[in-house]
């Protein structure tokens, strides 16, 4: 069958079924943002708007979309627009719009007849929706469904069966959900489904219908899913930002050169640089917590990064690639699935005693540095095996001893690979709260920073070098957070403990994103210079 | 030499084992072991260097393995199996030393939130997985791609702030849920936490699929979407479930966000399902909250509670090792 006829190839050139289905995609994506803005509040629910109530709105959207996809379908079928339909919608989609009807057949048998009759619904609902998606021709079996749900659903938003006053209360769940926050989430799920018909609808249906319907589907859930996070990260810099800009300013605070003695003006931010605790401060900071992640973090890495990285070298240079080597990996993707409260009991049973007898700095960073050896572990492996078998035979070629090429030739190219591994690496664990709770954690408020550099100590002891500071508990960001969440009570007044903590998740986050970032950059830098994939 | 190096690292590893002053000792010794043989006999060292570190890794997996267990011991041994399968009250007379303990609770508190959580992880994922390896233009996917890992480095105790300052008061006021916070709001946290895993995973797994195989595909004029459906997709299953495997790793073992998001009460729900309800805690949040302060067979317990949590997720970690090697040796050739 020739469709030259049927199939516009003229770009630009607008046929009335795909300028019908675009405007019941507008009309759909209109349900859908205003039902997210109602669900975050940003609409009044009982409010007004253009001289309508909002759930007016919205069910009207729903039929009058409805109408449209009814309209776009029968007019497909009975050939008034061109469009290139198969012979039926297939049986996943049926199977979709079964058990979809089966659900509003089952609850309209239990809400209007009651006792059992909800299984006589469910079937007839059932046997409807599915007959009529797999029986008729494509266009008709993925509209009529789908329009006659959407119209019933816009029908009770419409006429106020489920509206404001409207609750519903399940026997077996303890709660109870309110028409208000029902409404909006109806209408987002069928407003998904109206992408979906709407976009097959606009493309003629047929596998080009079916491709749009999919990934307007795929589309809109991912665009939400994003919008959601994207708020998140928002919310906490919306909140965050004003407890942590308090009492700062460009040039107020003095920054001593040393040597010299001489003051100059220097960008102040109190919070950042203040001790959280104590009697003499004015806004409390998140100082100490910082320096504690600082420090947890150098500690990690001096662990972590010379056994992962020794590790990766052994394993993918020196090692026959066999039984051993796979058990390895195992281990390794093991211990890097490992939750992290696990390692927080195996450092409180195992390191705790044996070093600092309770939550020290010391262990935090042992432990933490167990965390990031895994990852550190896979990624230089990674690097190292991307790094071209040509280097090492050239290498060899020149008579060069396999320690020599790998010092000089293989490390170095493996390199950014690593450092982009660990920076990614460092970015987890610097968030890291749980195994900080049970080995780290100290007061909650700590009005004094851990001083690690002027703490050794030399003794003609066993030990010889202790370090008092190192086997003190001490704070992290995220343990700062922690604490201010289940503290209670800040004992300042500047700040609530939610305030403080909108602060220190502020922190938390710039710090962490910041070494994300880092890392991601750095990758797609390297990668675009060396190129060695 | 060797037998130096080796006895100086044994000595050490065994020194510290007992919680000995003079570890430091032996430590020296194999320091200066490592000096003279980085002067001298520099490339045999780095090959035993290399092997130490190693086995240390392994050894770090071991000793976990090992310390765990043996915590646990003295739960077992005061409870039995009742510890996993009791399903009556009480269920938690902490800190008493011969009160009765019953994990249950939390282990149904932790298959609630998971089940929610993958409910929310593994559709989305999948969904996301195919939109930035098969839909997005290359422009989107550059944005997207580096989102969708920096959403992963967002700290667990951040998504658990918002939880409980933002969604568990919109569910406590609209919802009337009988304690703010519960098995619910706490999944959906998670869920949102365990995405990013799922789509880089599934998304690596897509990737890996041969170009070959999808332009096949296309040559005989079937549309993108029909070749990721009846093509891609399937070829890549096994390394997508690895994806969900990982996934469902990740948010059984998610610690804090529910730890300041539940209500730290024990017990199981009336229907077991019923996620709204008054009771909350899972074998993370009760380590979390409780292993600070308990002692004596209330910490055994909680170390009881490590072990299932780290079997589940260990077991998880090495199907979805199994699968994505079984996709390796079917697409062949590759990698």
């Amino acid at each position: 069958m020739s469709n030259v006829d049927r199939t516009a190839l003229v770009a630009g050139k607008r046929t009335v079924a795909s300028s019908l289905g675009s405007g019941l995609i507008a009309v759909a994506f209109v349900a859908f943002v205003s039902s997210w803005a109602t669900i975050f509040q940003w609409l009044d629910e009982t409010g007004a708007y253009l001289g309508f109530a909002l759930f007016d709105l919205l069910g009207g959207l729903l039929v009058v979309f409805a109408v449209g996809l009814a309209v776009a379908g029968l007019a497909s079928r009975y050939g008034y627009v061109t469009t290139t339909p198969s012979d039926t919608a297939g049986v996943p989609v049926a199977a979709v719009f079964g058990l979809i009807w089966a659900a509003v057949g089952g609850l309209a048998g239990a809400a209007y007849v009651g006792g059992p009759a909800w299984i006589v619904g469910a079937a007839l609902g059932g046997l409807a929706g599915a007959g009529t998606a797999v029986l008729p021709r494509e266009d008709v079996g993925s509209t009529l469904p789908a329009a006659a749900l959407i119209g019933l659903m816009g029908y009770v938003v419409l006429f106020g069966q489920i509206n404001t006053g409207w609750t519903w209360e399940p026997g077996w769940l303890s709660a109870a959900f309110p028409g208000s926050e029902v409404v909006p989430v109806l209408v987002i799920l069928a407003s998904l489904l109206a992408f979906w018909s709407g976009a097959k609808a606009k493309e003629g249906f047929g596998a080009q219908g079916r491709q749009a319907g999919v990934f307007y589907l795929i589309g809109m859930s991912i665009l939400s899913m994003l919008g959601v996070l994207g708020l998140l990260i928002l919310f906490i810099t919306w909140n965050g930002l004003d407890v942590m800009l308090t009492g700062a300013s460009l040039l107020g605070g003095e920054l001593v050169v040393p040597f010299v003695g001489l003051g100059v003006p220097f960008p102040e931010l109190p919070f950042v640089t203040n001790v959280t605790g104590g009697l003499f401060v004015e806004v409390p900071g998140v100082f100490p917590a910082i320096m504690g992640t600082l420090w947890l973090v150098l500690g990690a890495v001096a662990l972590a990064v010379p056994l992962g990285v020794g590790a990766a070298i052994f394993l993918s240079e020196y090692a026959e690639q066999g039984r051993i080597t796979q058990v390895v990996e195992v281990a390794t993707n093991g211990l890097w699935s490992t939750p992290s409260i696990v390692f927080g009991l195996f450092g409180m049973t195992f390191l705790v005693p044996r070093l600092s007898g309770g939550n020290s700095i010391v262990v935090g960073q042992l432990v933490l540095g167990f965390m990031l050896l895994p990852l550190v572990l896979i990624t230089s492996r990674e690097a190292i095996l991307a790094v071209p078998d040509e280097y090492r035979d050239a290498s060899a070629a020149l008579g060069v001893s396999r320690w020599e090429t790998i010092k000089s030739v293989v490390v170095p190219a493996a390199m950014p690979g690593v450092i982009t591994g660990v920076i990614i690496g460092v970015g987890r664990i610097a968030g890291e709260t749980a195994p900080l709770l049970l080995v780290f954690g100290g007061q909650p408020f700590p009005s004094s920073t851990p001083n690690v550099l002027s703490s050794f100590t030399f003794s003609l002891s066993p030990p010889f070098v202790t370090n008092e500071a190192l086997l003190q508990p001490a704070s992290a960001l995220p343990y700062q957070l922690y604490s201010s969440i289940t503290a209670g009570v800040f004992p300042k007044e500047i700040f609530s403990d939610t305030e403080f903590g909108w602060g220190t998740a502020l922190v938390l986050l710039l710090v962490v994103i910041g070494l994300y970032a880092i890392g991601i950059a750095s990758r797609l830098y390297f990668r675009r210079k060396l190129d060695y994939e | 030499m060797h037998a130096v190096g080796i006895g100086a690292t044994l000595l050490t590893v065994s020194l510290f084992f007992v919680g000995s002053d003079w570890t430091v000792l032996p430590f020296l010794a194999f320091l200066a072991t490592v000096g003279v043989g980085w002067v001298r006999y520099q490339s045999e060292l780095a090959k035993g260097i290399t092997l130490l570190t190693t086995v240390a890794t392994v050894a770090i997996l071991t000793l976990i393995i090992g310390f765990l267990l043996w915590d646990a011991i003295p739960a077992l041994r005061h409870m039995g199996l009742e510890l996993f399968t009791r399903v009556e009250e009480p269920f938690w007379q902490a800190p008493r030393p011969d009160g009765t303990y019953s994990l249950t609770p939390m282990m149904v508190g932790t298959a609630l939130t998971t089940v929610i959580a993958m409910g929310i992880a593994a559709p989305l994922g999948i969904a996301g997985a195919v939109f930035i390896s098969e839909i997005a233009p290359p422009r989107v996917r550059e944005v997207v791609k580096p989102g969708i890992e920096l959403m992963a480095g967002i700290p667990s105790i951040t998504y658990g702030f918002v939880g409980l300052t933002i969604v568990n008061a919109y569910f406590y006021q609209q919802f009337g849920t009988p304690t703010i916070g519960d098995y619910f709001t706490a999944g959906l946290m998670i869920g949102l936490m365990a995405l990013p895993t799922v789509v880089t995973v599934a998304e690596d797994a897509l990737n890996a699929v041969p170009d070959a195989m999808k332009d096949g595909s296309m040559a005989m004029g079937s549309t993108k979407w029909q070749t990721t459906k009846s093509v891609t997709l399937p070829a890549a299953l096994s390394g997508v479930s690895a994806g969900v495997l990982l996934g469902i790793g990740r948010a059984m073992g998610e610690t804090m966000a529910a730890t300041v998001m539940l209500s730290h009460t024990k017990g199981i729900p009336g229907p077991p399902f019923d996620v709204f309800s008054r009771w909350g805690e899972t074998l993370t949040t009760v380590i979390a909250s409780e292993g600070t302060h308990a002692s004596g067979t209330h910490l055994s317990v909680l170390f009881a509670g490590g072990v299932i949590l780290f079997g589940m997720v260990m077991a998880l970690s090495v199907a979805s090792q199994y699968v994505e090697w079984r996709m390796q040796q079917k697409l062949g050739g590759k990698r």
